[in-house]
């Protein structure tokens, strides 16, 4: 009961700003009224004004069937979701929907590849977000979904889904992104807070702690920390960055050299699947990985597992917060769908607050929409919190430009190139190609 | 000079001999090369000539049946006699203009722009919702233009053969002569042309999926097909040489030209390296196993054969899992307390030392199997006099088999790399390119041949043109390698004693 | 002397069997690593030992049984389908050609020889798009006979081995049989075909191998469409960093599962094919 109020008191509220700002005096705003009438979820009933049928009369020709991608672990949610939103729309029309398991990372290659074989509706990664909408294949998101989405999701995944003053997509999660993974029989919660406490107490038993520095996602975070940050493409598609400090991002690509020189040993740089594989054989302490292996490290080590945001590391004798690259899992519709309204239907459903909260019960995943977020399971969720805690001190993963990773992993492999240690001229001179390969 | 009188040459002298050999022939090669090739060109347009010749002279003195067969196609045929060619060739007619008119013509029809009519979004005022207005697609506009156009030729072909036939047809009448049925005709493909019959099959299927695929990706080449121009959203369209200019023309930083030459040098080193070391260590293996005093000989090659049988992609997966830093080989050097290699992640030299190392584990049982044959062939006194001599079998190695293997197997050398150039999944699979470390690179690492480079550009920065534009170059490097080699090869010159 | 010159003759002997022993480790080492670890119990991806701690057969079971993200079984049987008929048609393919060259003599001969030759060479990755888009035009894409007939539609390209080894066959046979009034097309198949069998089974066993290890083209065809998977791209996709973590070990089951049959074809046939490929290429 709690929610729906909660819900309501949003939902009139986004009404309201958008009727204040856009003073489009055209749209019949009876939203308390249909609200009460149409299905629990609610997102459905807000759109489009004083069209009361959510699928736009799609319906009216026979079965109205869809395609739907998502990755296999949420396969078995995903239908009882696309189950309820068929049941939702009974009296609209008949739906049918074929769930396809197809993993986030790989949907908008076949998308860009063949649009009228890929899902109607489809969750991908947000960095591909400019791939799709470059080649056409993002439906835009109409005003007045637009609305509610801004209203009820957190600002930076709206962000993650927008291109230029466009929302081409529906936030799904918000926690595309990598935190401290540790052992706790190796690294207290207190160790845990600080990258030298972490590796030191790592290094005392002799595990190893797993970065991949040779990957732009990961990598990114050595001159993030320092204030580096994107800022969008330009029009011809040029990646910008904000007004950084070059010294500071100079000495925090030496400082990350340095105190990881220090533990040459144990600091390997490998592919994030070493760390849970390593949780298993024993041979890592902690290591930096993504919320999407939280299930599978938490079956490795059971109640000895920890997650906390990634940690400090001393910077000019401050202990300054790594900051990293933050990503969102959106769904997109199929331009070329040939339903298009119920496909905005079941997008909008399957991002609404309920199928949120659904998903961080059953898949550990972190919302988007501010509602769920708040809710117990997230909250109480160590990794989950963790994530959320990262998202504070993070660059959205927005208007990344393709040209982006491939010199992001050069600076990385270079960082822990521990033979060869930096000078500051030498750090200013690869920090200055990367940035300059980036804009390439 | 017959490998006897070259055997009796001093170590000095051969060298001399080949690399003389090797330049006074070079020019004559390349001439004969571009001749060659110019001679087709020339054949291709005097062959086209020869195939119009009389077209007009037929149709001014043939006969009225003659005359309507330039517009219904077969008539000729059908009216004397020949019923089943006649309506083979008014089938032919018929199809083609069904296929245009349904569904070639679209699309030739906006081959020279590739499209006008840009995808577009917009929100419907009075339902708010968004209208998707479907543009042209280039991407299709250039493939099934690329394939009409063949298709036309192809009809253009058939149209000037069904003019010749009706206009023969009617002078073998006029001659008194009966005209052969169908069946008779057919009956031929079974002995005369018998190489219609054996080649038709085959090349149509290599003309729909091997040489059109082909032609729209060398059409790539000379658009704008990049990622900022993707179909369906965008269009793309002609741009002449740009894309060959982008490659070619030297820039700052990460420039595509500056890659293309770095990875042309190590394509090749690695061409040059990945070719010899499996030649030279397979033939080596091959001698010990074949040695006659060595038994177990099926043993032996067993355990080198077994890793031909298991798939590559799997072998080299697996090889990439155990050469990781914390990898079994890195577990058992350290074992055995030696220094723990970072062979993928360390420096450029130590990842490429291990590509070329790791190529030998799965090309070698290959030479093993491919040369065991031709070296029990060696004439055994060349043996027998250099053991005479006192020879070790180092010697004999060095001053008999490599001569003899080389000078027998050279095209086989060639082709082997050639296939090195190309070499895509040991590389892919492998090292997927890398170390990163070479930050003017673009997008590329520092063991990227330059064909696992343009799958990156297809694949993840959708680079097709700068794609495209390299695949031609190495396309046209390869081919004029087996060219030249297939064509001073011994089977190529040998075959026309036969004829 | 005669003594030295055994003795150094033993010597060099025992060198080479130490040589041979040593490398033939290294050679099957990774295989034997391979099937080791298929059947290993413990941990993920990889264990800091060498030998696994306890074996099961849990990872070869589970291949087979629990098939809702992979469906292992079904895929074998597709590759196993696509490979059968895309090796009928590639053989018969070659066959054809390869005659064509090295026997009859037509105009242009030479011209669609060196055609042939180097229409190969183009990286065939790059055409896969368009290939995709003809086998849509088509309504083939995400079937499996589109997967036959990639295998086997440029199989008529790879006629240089069997065409030399066509050419060693002497002419006379085929003047011979002409003269008794055979048609060419009865050469063919009674004389030539029935004498090279080595070539035949090196081109059999080339082209059945190809289905198994290619899944850049096969991801391309197939789409979301899982069922129509190959093994390749099955064993491939295992290896994916969504499902390495939980799947490496079937992974390592599932590609000695694909080996075992193409090793004992191989070993079987292992004579042919050297004296194929001599005959036909390597010489020159």
């Amino acid at each position: 009961m709690n929610k729906t109020k909660r819900f309501c008191a949003i939902a009139l509220a986004a009404m309201m700003a958008v009727t204040a700002f856009s003073g489009c005096g055209g749209t019949d705003t009876t939203s308390s009224g249909s609200a009460s009438t149409t299905p629990a979820d609610g997102t459905v009933s807000v759109e489009g004004g004083d069209n009361e049928d959510p699928l736009y009369g799609e319906g009216a020709n026979g079965t109205i069937s869809l395609k739907v991608w998502g990755p296999d672990a949420a396969q078995d949610l995903l239908k009882e979701q696309c189950a309820a939103f068929i049941e939702d729309m009974k009296p609209y029309g008949d739906i049918e929907i074929e769930v396809i398991p197809q993993g986030e990372a790989d949907a908008a290659n076949l998308v860009t590849t063949d649009a009228s074989a890929a899902a109607d509706v489809f969750g991908f990664a947000c960095d591909q977000l400019d791939k799709l909408v470059s080649s056409g294949n993002l439906l835009k998101v109409a005003t007045a979904e637009k609305e509610t989405i801004t209203a009820e999701n957190s600002e930076s995944s709206v962000k993650a889904a927008t291109y230029g003053d466009d929302l081409y997509a529906y936030p799904e999660t918000g926690d595309n992104s990598y935190v401290l993974f540790y052992d706790k029989r190796v690294v207290s919660d207190e160790d845990a807070q600080t990258l030298e406490a972490t590796l030191a107490a790592c290094k005392e038993q002799n595990k190893q702690f797993v970065m991949d520095a040779g990957n732009g996602f990961y990598a990114c975070l050595f001159a993030f920390t320092g204030g580096l940050e994107v800022n969008g493409l330009d029009a011809d598609g040029v990646q910008q960055f904000n007004d950084y400090d070059e010294a500071k991002v100079v000495k925090s690509l030496m400082a990350f050299q340095d105190l990881l020189g220090q533990y040459s040993d144990i600091f390997v740089n490998g592919e994030t699947t070493k760390v849970v594989d390593g949780f298993l054989s024993g041979s890592v302490g902690a290591g930096i990985d993504g919320s999407w292996n939280f299930a599978s490290a938490k079956d490795a080590l059971g109640d000895d597992v920890g997650f906390a945001e990634l940690p400090t590391i001393d910077i000019d004798g401050e202990a300054t917060p790594i900051v990293n690259m933050f990503g969102y899992k959106l769904i997109g519709v199929n331009s070329s769908t040939q339903y298009p309204s119920t496909s905005v239907a079941l997008a909008m459903y399957l991002t609404s607050e309920e199928c949120q909260i659904q998903r961080a019960e059953q898949l550990n995943w972190g919302p988007s929409n501010k509602v769920a977020a708040e809710q117990d399971v997230v909250t109480s969720d160590a990794a989950l919190s963790a994530v959320i805690a990262q998202s504070e001190h993070s660059v959205a993963q927005v208007g990344v430009s393709d040209k982006f990773w491939d010199p992001m992993k050069v600076l990385g492999n270079r960082v822990v190139e521990f033979d060869d240690p930096f000078t500051e001229e030498s750090a200013k001179e690869i920090l200055d190609q990367t940035i300059a390969n980036i804009k390439g | 000079m017959t490998f006897i009188e070259y055997k009796a040459l001093s170590p000095a002298q051969k060298a001399q001999y080949k690399i003389k050999e090797f330049f006074s022939q070079l020019p004559s090669k390349l001439g004969s090369f571009f001749g060659a090739i110019g001679k087709f060109f020339k054949n291709l347009v005097l062959g086209i000539v020869a195939g119009f010749k009389g077209f007009g002279s037929r149709f001014a003195s043939g006969d009225m049946a003659t005359k309507l067969s330039y517009i219904v196609m077969g008539f000729g045929n059908f009216t004397r006699g020949q019923v089943g060619k006649g309506l083979a060739f008014l089938a032919a007619e018929i199809l083609y203009i069904i296929y245009m008119v349904n569904f070639g013509l679209v699309y030739l029809s906006k081959f020279n722009t590739l499209g006008t009519l840009e995808t577009g979004q917009q929100e419907d005022p009075v339902t708010g919702r968004i209208v998707n207005v479907q543009g042209d697609n280039s991407m299709l506009i250039l493939l099934y233009g690329t394939m009409s156009i063949l298709i036309t030729f192809l009809f253009i072909g058939i149209y000037v053969a069904n003019t010749k036939s009706a206009y023969s047809a009617e002078q073998s009448l006029k001659a008194g002569k009966k005209n052969p049925t169908l069946k008779e005709e057919l009956k031929d493909f079974l002995d005369g042309k018998y190489h219609v019959t054996m080649l038709s099959v085959p090349v149509v299927l290599i003309s729909v999926f091997t040489v059109l695929p082909l032609a729209f990706m060398i059409l790539i080449a000379f658009t704008n097909y990049d990622a900022n121009h993707t179909p369906p959203g965008k269009l793309f369209t002609w741009v002449g040489l740009d894309t060959f200019r982008d490659v070619f023309e030297a820039s700052e930083g990460a420039s595509k030209s500056y890659t293309f030459v770095q990875l042309t040098k190590w394509t090749i080193v690695w061409a040059i390296f990945a070719t010899f070391s499996n030649y030279i260590v397979g033939i080596i293996l091959a001698l010990m196993i074949n040695k006659k005093s060595i038994k177990f000989k099926t043993l032996w090659r067993t355990l080198f054969v077994l890793t031909i049988a298991v798939p590559q992609f799997v072998s080299l997966l697996l090889m990439n899992q155990m050469l990781q830093d914390d990898g079994v080989v890195n577990l058992i050097l350290s074992y055995m307390h030696l220094p723990t290699v970072s062979f993928f992640n360390g420096t450029a030299l130590t990842a490429r030392i291990t590509v070329i190392v790791i190529n030998m584990w799965v090309g070698v049982p290959y030479t093993i199997l491919q040369t065991s044959g031709i070296l029990m062939n060696i004439p055994e006194d060349l043996y027998e006099s250099a053991r005479i001599d006192g020879a070790t079998p180092v010697v004999q190695f060095f001053q008999i088999t490599l001569p003899y293997m080389l000078f027998v197997t050279t095209p086989y050398l060639i082709q082997t790399f050639v296939g090195n150039i190309n070499n895509f999944s040991v590389i892919y699979l492998l090292t997927s390119g890398g170390p990163s470390k070479n930050p003017n690179l673009y997008q590329a690492g520092e063991t990227d041949l330059l064909v696992t480079w343009l799958f990156k550009l297809t694949m993840s920065s959708n680079d097709y043109n700068t794609a495209a534009a390299v695949g031609i170059l190495v396309f046209i490097v390869c081919a004029t390698l087996s060219l030249i080699t297939f064509n001073m090869s011994k089977s190529s010159r040998n075959e026309e004693e036969f004829s | 002397m005669i003594k030295s010159y055994k003795l150094s003759r033993m010597i060099s002997d025992i060198v080479i069997y130490v040589i041979l022993a040593i490398l033939g480790i290294i050679w099957v080492s990774p295989l034997i690593w391979l099937v080791l670890h298929s059947f290993r119990a413990e941990g993920g991806i990889t264990v800091p030992y060498i030998f696994p701690k306890q074996y099961t057969l849990e990872n070869y079971k589970k291949l087979f049984t629990d098939t809702s993200v992979f469906d292992y079984p079904r895929w074998f049987l597709n590759t196993f389908v696509v490979a059968v008929f895309s090796c009928i048609i590639s053989t018969l393919t070659v066959m054809m050609v390869s005659y064509a060259f090295s026997r009859l003599r037509f105009k242009s001969r030479k011209t669609f020889i060196n055609i042939g030759m180097v229409l190969g060479m183009f990286p065939g990755f790059m055409t896969m798009i368009a290939l995709y888009y003809l086998l849509k035009a088509m309504n083939l894409t995400q079937t499996l006979p589109a997967l036959v007939i990639c295998y086997s539609a440029g199989a008529g390209l790879n006629f240089a081995i069997s065409k030399g080894f066509f050419d060693t066959i002497p002419r006379a046979l085929d003047e011979a049989a002409t003269i008794d009034g055979a048609t060419r097309n009865q050469i063919f198949w009674k004389i030539i075909l029935p004498m090279s069998k080595p070539i035949i089974v090196y081109t059999i066993l080339t082209s059945f191998v190809a289905p198994w290890c290619d899944f850049i083209l096969v991801k391309i065809i197939m789409g979301d469409n899982r069922d129509n998977y190959t093994v390749a791209l099955g064993l491939q996709r295992m290896t994916d960093r969504e499902y390495k973590q939980g799947y490496f070990k079937q992974f390592l089951a599932g590609s000695v599962i694909v080996a075992i049959p193409i090793t004992i074809l191989f070993l079987k046939m292992q004579n042919y094919y050297v004296e194929g490929v001599t005959a036909g290429g390597v010489k020159g």
